[in-house]
């Protein structure tokens, strides 16, 4: 009976696992090994694949353009991870709370969820051109501006944040928020409420609630979130890739996108790889503490 | 009018109240909340109103300074360009195709690795736990290289078979987190140990007992992967790439990439909103479920 259940288990649980090795594991393993070797496509013909150690990664780490890239990926993922975070505690707390159209309120903030990120990247190139932003025309007509911002092409810095950097921040959270205020709302479900109630009988304001109720005891969930967010930010693509492409002058130029630029612009799948090599080495770290830390809440 | 009031007294954390001392400070605290939460609905909220409205304009109208807020006329005529400028009705059905196709395998094999690893102890079943969710965390762009050569080696690209292959394993290890959670939650063991009483195999009491059951849970799992194919931009760019073949996705952003979104705006627009209904149909489907259901699983676990 026994091995019965056994081999009933092994053959529902091959065909994920046998995709999830061809197609996850076997490929980020691949991805690692290919940072290397010298893998120049065009050249790959007659010179083959030689094993060239960490060649790539000194290529890259010499290139000031990744430099600057790395230290943007960072800021682009601490900006728009405390910024929505922010976000979505300020609408998780609105949400819980008991007001006539709640429903409608909360179908309203998850609108961006059903917007592809193509699509998000697309609306707000066009929501942000120079010339025809709305945004522009309403702070020129109240006089707070006397020229249009150039949202995504201002080159000027300050350090290392720029209004193209910004303004493409802005959009990532605005795609990303739904999601965070959703998975805050379940985890609010999870506090007690004679907390907040014994709270009030001693006459705890709101804000003293939110700080010694709500926070501590949401602590875990946002630990969790703040994990997720992190992982997903320092791999993001797309709503960098469409809206700037890395531009103007590399201020919003993230590691992905160079990466995907190194193979499928200039051909050179090893500094490609050896760039994404560095997002699989700073997940991975996370992720094994992540896994940890869920293991040790789970386990016995 | 009591709309207005029960909002204020009832804000921020704590139920409805009838009664009851609301401090200074209190009321202070909730005028910022609803003043900053009505700023960010206007965040939120603009580009969706703007994409709307563009999508209805003539590409005259569109180009007016000061911009118009309503449109001065409504017109499909972008709608036909945009048919015309970007394939766009070919595009759709291509993505529907892949979403549709890659949604059904990738939550068929997620039912059932995910029905054992949630029911069943067994050897290696926490490794197989591990891998899988590892390759859901680390971000994707880690492994396309060997991807887009195995796809290559396959002679695969520009077709329908490579991407759905691509996509089933973007999409697998999500889905089988999600009905993991799901299965555990919502399924009692009972249910398959009483079939198993009356008769049923293993697989007989899955197939009979176990899925039936699910249905909702395997349902709303299946809409999460169909979006995850719909939306993606990334494997859709690598693996179809050419002409006809395109996903949606990469028709808009090679449009714009070309420059289209500037020259025709409101083609662009027409496109954008095209590409998000889909989504937004099955958003209202399990708008309910998500909230309840699934992120309390996705949560715990």
């Amino acid at each position: 009976m026994k091995r019965q259940q056994r081999i009933f288990c092994y053959l529902m649980v091959a065909p994920a696992l046998l995709f999830t090795i061809v197609l996850g594991i076997y490929p980020m393993l691949a991805s690692l090994q290919m940072s290397f070797l010298e893998f120049d496509l065009i050249r790959v013909r007659e010179h083959g694949t030689p094993f060239v150690g960490l060649r790539n990664y000194i290529t890259v780490m010499q290139d000031e353009r990744f430099v600057q890239t790395v230290i943007n990926t960072v800021l682009f993922t601490a900006i728009a991870v405390s910024t929505v975070v922010a976000m979505g505690l300020l609408f998780s707390q609105l949400l819980s709370a008991n007001f006539r159209g709640r429903t409608f309120v909360r179908m309203l903030v998850c609108v961006p969820w059903f917007v592809p990120p193509v699509v998000a990247a697309a609306i707000w190139m066009w929501l942000l051109n120079t010339d025809r932003s709305p945004i522009n025309f309403l702070l020129r007509e109240w006089g707070w501006i006397d020229t249009n911002i150039k949202f995504l092409t201002d080159k000027n810095t300050w350090g290392p944040f720029s209004i193209p950097m910004l303004s493409v921040a802005a959009v990532r959270v605005w795609n990303g928020l739904p999601f965070v205020v959703i998975f805050l709302l379940a985890g609010l479900q999870s506090i007690p409420r004679d907390l907040y109630e014994a709270a009030e009988v001693d006459g705890a304001t709101l804000l003293q609630k939110f700080r010694y109720i709500t926070l501590p005891l949401l602590r875990p969930v946002l630990v969790v979130l703040l994990i997720l967010l992190t992982m997903t930010g320092l791999g993001h693509f797309e709503i960098n890739f469409i809206m700037t492409g890395g531009g103007p002058q590399n201020l919003t130029n993230i590691m992905a996108v160079y990466s995907y630029n190194e193979a499928f612009t200039f051909f050179r799948f090893d500094t490609g790889s050896a760039a994404s090599g560095l997002i699989l080495i700073l997940t991975g770290i996370i992720c094994v503490f992540y896994i940890r830390s869920q293991a040790k809440a789970v386990g016995p | 009018m009591t709309g207005i009031a029960d909002t204020l007294s009832t804000f921020v954390g704590g139920r409805a109240r009838e009664s009851g001392p609301s401090s200074k400070a209190d009321m202070m605290t909730k005028a910022v909340v609803i003043v900053v939460a009505g700023l960010l609905l206007i965040y939120i909220l603009l580009p969706v109103f703007w994409m709307l409205k563009s999508s209805f304009q003539t590409s005259f109208d569109i180009r007016q300074m000061p911009p118009q807020w309503i449109p001065s006329s409504f017109t499909l005529s972008a709608y036909n360009d945009a048919g015309v400028l970007i394939p766009i009705w070919r595009y759709l059905f291509n993505s529907t195709l892949v979403s549709l196709v890659a949604s059904v395998v990738a939550t068929a094999m997620a039912a059932t690795a995910a029905y054992v690893l949630s029911r069943f102890r067994f050897p290696g079943a926490t490794t197989i736990l591990t891998l899988i969710l590892v390759t859901q965390l680390i971000p994707p762009i880690t492994r396309v290289f060997p991807i887009y050569s195995i796809i290559q080696d396959l002679h695969l690209l520009n077709t329908y078979t490579g991407v759905i292959i691509a996509y089933v394993g973007f999409s697998l290890p999500f889905a089988v987190l999600l009905l993991r959670g799901y299965f555990q939650s919502s399924c009692p063991p009972e249910l398959a140990e009483a079939a198993m009483v009356d008769g049923c195999g293993y697989f007989s009491a899955f197939w009979r007992v176990v899925l039936p059951v699910s249905a909702p849970g395997i349902a709303a799992v299946g809409i999460f992967t169909f979006l995850n194919a719909w939306n993606d931009f990334l494997w859709a760019s690598l693996l179809v790439s050419s002409g006809e073949m395109k996903t949606i996705q990469v028709g808009i952003g090679d449009f714009a990439s070309e420059g289209g979104g500037i020259t025709y705006v409101n083609a662009f627009m027409a496109a954008c909103v095209l590409a998000t209904v889909p989504a937004l149909i099955m958003f209202i489907f399990m708008q309910r479920w998500l909230v309840s259901g699934l992120t309390a699983g996705s949560v715990k676990n």
